[in-house]
């Protein structure tokens, strides 16, 4: 008896430590940096005055408040050690390329230049003398400075318990200490840093460090701007947690976000560009890479800085020797229907069936299959003077969808930010032409339709359909599908002036195809498309390859689509061979597979490096727009 | 015995429901989820997500449910709404969860902020629970859609998918490891002191001592990698099979899927666990048969005339396998929980990875079944030793 009641708590032990164990396994490095956030700035006026009508968070940084501690702290900073602490196998011009001077990487079209903002060049000579001449002296003999109370210069440095961010940390503390600066680092779960009512999420740090995922299009209004300033008052909505307000700054970078015309976005960021550095409330340090690795015998395989998704020359990789290209993922693809999976690796083998519409390479967008992007420049879009009443929907000044009502304020057609009230206003209206390029089939050797456009539209749109977001949605006035042409009119609701307005809206569904209980796709609701095999498992291709056959937890087998309107492409079949992090680059160095992806190869491993110059394999390092910085609490609660 | 084994039984599905209470209790308050990450989203401009977004999410993962609902919703595939009886709705407006909760921010007895459920904006009632999808219950076999691994499809599918590679390896595995281990066990203990028992009891704290991953890594060099750039024959590096057909020399063409495709890659990774379980088994035997040898009956036995092997065959091994059943039948679990390191070392498909993977992107569908399935294999693994010790050892009687 008593045995049995040893077995019955030992087994309640053995699985509660399971689960333990499997709970306390390091997060990837690749959720570490939070999705979907947009690097934009603004910047704040002497960084130590309070926002206004804010309750909290109004007593500046005992020391972190002082500009010239963040700036002594910005010259102590050497980028280079840090590049080359987790970089070690990089040439030094390839270092160099790494390292971060504002909020956008030095490659990217709306960098400002190193001539138009504060360059924080290694100096630590001048780093003491700015934080002398802030009253943080170091007495002789003693390691750490003190002020005329007596209180030693520590700053409580937080960040993630990942081994890339110990490695550079560490040397980061090391340099501090040679400017007198004490650093107490911290390094916490991700879990609880990055979560949402803890750590970044309610401003718990002093220094704090992570990374921020760049974008072609730099964004960044919700980072920088001075009311996006997390506080309880306001339910701790923003993402500009080190709660710097500068008014210039954070008009600029509402202007930046609210223009359409490049030039004047690039003039806008300039200037955000330029406070960020002056009032740094934050420090920028370097991008981290993206590595890529392919047999020596591949081809055409050619990411880009800028371009997400490195599959989009899909077409060109081939073998030699081989008709088959082996792609190593890490991760398997949950599901072919992004609408609702929108997981890196499910757009990298969609993209394989259905390629997107429009490339970013190099930060820059190119039309594939549209016939152009309509901007404003080339006349395929109109930005509408028309005037909107009481009821109508529109995007308030704010950004926010809402019925005009009294009270609501909006931007009028004259950009000015006005309140509503009852009266007619004037506001601007996007109207955007996509027209698909000519020739687009099916891989069953069907015309590529409006139909399918608007099928798009109707799933994208169905609440039932199991998407995330429908913003797209309800800032879509109107669209009219096009019936002497594949492509429609895209009407935004008044008050939508997103710079990307020229980026393809809509994708393309197989309205014709014929599902395995004889419906046709088009008559599916949308309920039922995240189970459907069609959708999910085996998506009707009109790209380079058609999905052949999927093993789950093994393979995805494509074949050449003989009804891809670029041609054959160069390989005549392409498989996604499922691998584990631990396997990869065996598998890439035993032939097993031939190309390992930057989410598979969290750098360049002295293996690779070795292989690559024994000529066995190429590698591909790139700075990607992932990057690292340190955050300046600037208030306390 | 039959009412010591209807005791056992109920016991073991009350161990059984209490295991699958805790494990989803624990899943459920475990941090992260698939609600992780979408605060952060929703602040941000370009891909807003309102309100109404998160409760729609929230109610397509059941986490809008009470715990106790989405446990039996779990366990049974009920309630799915209101008891009809006679065409009367009952229990229509009960309230089995909230659909938009009210949080707000408290300051808790340790000075520290946190956000609490304070209350709740909008209910579910019973009646909302019609029409919802809902599993049949993982009694009767439905362990429901998954929600992340293979999205809004059968976790039996995935579990399918996995379960015959990892038989193959383990069990192959296991078969080697009983086949070499039991003799090198006897053998060694038998010339106690030899040299084979010094090289053998060395060779075995090594292979105990060595971790899997680093032997893995190390097989691979040796035998894959190494030998395949010097040209010389080798063995495929992981996976379970190749994508493209290949020659080694030697051995010759191998066409990719093949029988001699897939046992080639099968070496490596049989090798590894064989190496690593011989090591621990067959010192687990060596130690037991030299506590047996030492004993009286042994002794009796000599002492009869009886010839050294039946002494060691029939006298000395029955008795020296019964602490070995223990071992023997708790891989009855092992055969479906596979081999979490080296099938991670190899990239075999298995139900090792796809553990980790459900843990790691809070499946806890494919967690919870994973977790249900082990403990009922553990449960009659238990029973299955203590029955088959009855049989092998007289001195035991079941009551």
């Amino acid at each position: 008896m008593l045995r049995n009641r040893l077995f019955f708590v030992m087994g309640l032990l053995v699985i509660a430590s399971m689960i333990l164990t499997a709970c306390g396994t390091p997060a990837p490095v690749a959720t570490e940096a939070p999705a979907a956030t947009e690097p934009a700035m603004t910047e704040a006026p002497a960084a130590t005055e309070a926002p206004a009508e804010q309750a909290s968070f109004t007593t500046p940084h005992p020391i972190l408040g002082d500009l010239r501690v963040r700036q002594a702290l910005s010259y102590c900073t050497n980028k280079a050690d840090l590049i080359k602490s987790v970089y070690p196998l990089l040439t030094e011009e390839e270092q160099a390329s790494l390292v971060m001077n504002t909020f956008i990487p030095r490659a990217h079209w709306a960098y400002a230049g190193d001539e138009n903002v504060t360059v924080y060049e290694f100096d630590a000579a001048k780093g003491a003398a700015l934080l002398d001449e802030a009253g943080w002296t170091l007495a002789e003999g003693a390691d750490f400075r003190t002020n005329a109370a007596g209180e030693q210069l520590s700053l409580k440095f937080t960040t993630t318990s990942a081994a890339f961010r110990q490695t550079w940390a560490a040397i980061w503390e090391a340099q501090m200490a040679e400017c007198g600066v004490q650093i107490i680092r911290l390094h916490a779960p991700a879990s609880w840093w990055f979560g949402d009512t803890t750590g970044i999420a309610r401003r718990d740090y002093e220094l704090g460090a992570f990374a921020w995922v760049g974008q072609a299009d730099p964004g960044g209004q919700t980072l920088y701007a001075c009311d996006q300033i997390p506080l309880p008052e306001n339910g701790w909505a923003g993402q500009n947690a080190m709660g710097w307000c500068n008014e210039l700054a954070s008009s600029n970078i509402k202007v930046a976000n609210n223009t359409l015309i490049k030039d004047d976005r690039i003039a806008a960021y300039t200037i955000v560009q330029q406070e960020f550095t002056k009032d740094v409330p934050s420090i920028p340090l370097f991008n981290r890479t993206e590595t890529f690795a392919t047999s020596s015998d591949i081809t055409g395989f050619a990411p880009a800085p800028g371009q997400e998704y490195y599959n989009y020359n899909v077409q060109e990789w081939a073998k030699t020797g081989s008709d088959t290209v082996i792609v190593g993922f890490t991760q398997e693809p949950a599901s072919l229907f992004t609408l609702v999976e929108d997981a890196f690796v499910a757009n990298i083998a969609y993209q394989i069936v259905r390629p997107a519409q429009e490339t970013h390479l190099n930060y820059d967008f190119k039309a594939t299959l549209v016939k152009e992007l309509p901007t404003l420049e080339n006349g395929g879009t109109t930005n509408n003077d028309v005037e909107v009443s009481a009821g109508t929907m529109v995007v308030d000044a704010d950004g926010n969808v809402v019925e005009l009502a009294a009270g609501v304020f909006v931007n009028n057609a004259a950009g000015e930010r006005v309140e509503f009230t009852g009266d007619p206003v004037m506001m601007k209206q996007l109207v955007s032409r996509f027209e698909i390029i000519d020739g687009l089939t099916w891989e069953d050797g069907t015309a590529v339709s409006s139909a399918d456009l608007e099928l798009n539209k109707k799933i994208s749109c169905d609440p039932e359909s199991g998407a995330t977001s429908f913003i797209v949605c309800e800032k879509t006035a109107s669209t009219e599908f096009l019936a002497d042409a594949v492509g429609y009119v895209q009407t935004w609701i008044p008050g939508v002036q997103d710079p990307l307005y020229f980026v393809p809206v809509w994708g393309l569904y197989p309205a014709h195809q014929v599902v395995a209980d004889g419906r046709t796709l088009a008559d599916v609701p949308a309920a039922e498309w995240a189970t459907l095999p069609e959708v999910a498992e085996k998506p009707l291709s009109y790209g380079p390859y058609k999905l052949v056959e999927w093993v789950k937890g093994e393979k995805l087998v494509f074949a050449a689509n003989e009804n891809w309107v670029g041609g054959a492409p160069a390989s005549p079949n392409l498989v996604i061979q499922i691998i584990t992090p631990e396997s990869a680059e065996g598998l890439l160095l035993s032939g097993e597979v031939d190309i390992l992806d930057s989410t598979t190869l969290a750098g360049l491993s002295e293996t690779l490096k070795a292989a690559a110059d024994a000529g066995d394999i190429v590698t591909y390092v790139e700075a990607g727009g992932t990057w690292e910085h340190i955050d300046v609490q600037l208030f306390i609660r | 015995m039959t009412t010591y084994l209807i005791r056992r039984v109920l016991q073991s599905i009350l161990v059984v429901f209490i295991s699958a209470v805790a494990t989803y209790v624990l899943l459920s308050f475990a941090p992260g989820g698939p609600m992780a990450g979408l605060r952060q989203i929703q602040q941000s401009g370009r891909f807003q997500i309102t309100e109404e977004d998160i409760a729609r999410i929230r109610a397509s993962f059941e986490l809008d449910l009470n715990l106790w609902v989405r446990f039996s919703r779990w366990l049974v595939g009920m309630p799915r709404g209101p008891i009809v009886i006679g065409g009367q709705e009952y229990f229509a407006d009960v309230v089995v969860g909230c659909r938009k909760p009210i949080e707000a921010e408290v300051l808790n007895s340790r000075g520290e902020y946190e956000i609490l459920t304070v209350g709740c904006k909008e209910s579910v009632l019973m009646k909302d629970l019609v029409g919802r999808r809902t599993s049949r219950g993982i009694l009767l076999g439905d362990f429901g859609l998954s929600w992340r691994i293979l999205r809004d499809r059968p976790v039996s599918d995935l579990i399918e998918s996995r379960l015959s590679k990892t038989l193959q390896l383990i069990g192959l595995e296991t078969i080697l490891s009983l086949v070499i281990g039991i003799p090198l066990g006897i053998y060694s203990a038998v010339r106690q002191y030899s040299k084979f028992d010094y090289i053998f009891t060395t060779l075995a704290f090594m292979g105990s001592a060595m971790p899997s991953f680093f032997f893995g890594l190390l097989l691979i060099l040796m035998f894959s990698i190494l030998p395949k750039g010097a040209g010389l024959p080798y063995i495929p590096a992981g996976l379970s099979e190749s994508v493209r057909d290949y020659t080694i020399p030697v051995i010759g063409d191998v066409v990719a899927g093949s029988v001699k495709d897939r046992t080639l890659h099968l070496i490596l990774p049989v090798t590894v666990l064989t190496l690593i379980n011989i090591a621990g088994w067959s010192r687990f035997i060596r130690a037991s048969m030299l506590d047996v040898l030492r004993q009286d009956y042994v002794r009796t036995a000599r002492a009869k005339g009886l010839g050294q092997t039946v002494v060691i065959m029939k006298h000395a091994l029955r008795n020296a396998l019964i602490p070995f059943i223990t071992i023997v039948v708790f891989t009855i679990p092992g055969l479906f929980s596979g081999a979490i390191i080296t099938e991670s070392i190899f990239a075999w498909p298995g139900m090792g990875r796809l553990y980790i993977l459900a843990l790691g992107d809070y499946d806890y569908p494919v967690a919870m079944a994973i977790f249900f399935i082990l403990a009922v294999l553990t449960v009659i693994a238990t029973l299955l030793r203590d029955i088959i010790y009855t049989l092998v050892d007289p001195r035991i009687r079941l009551t």
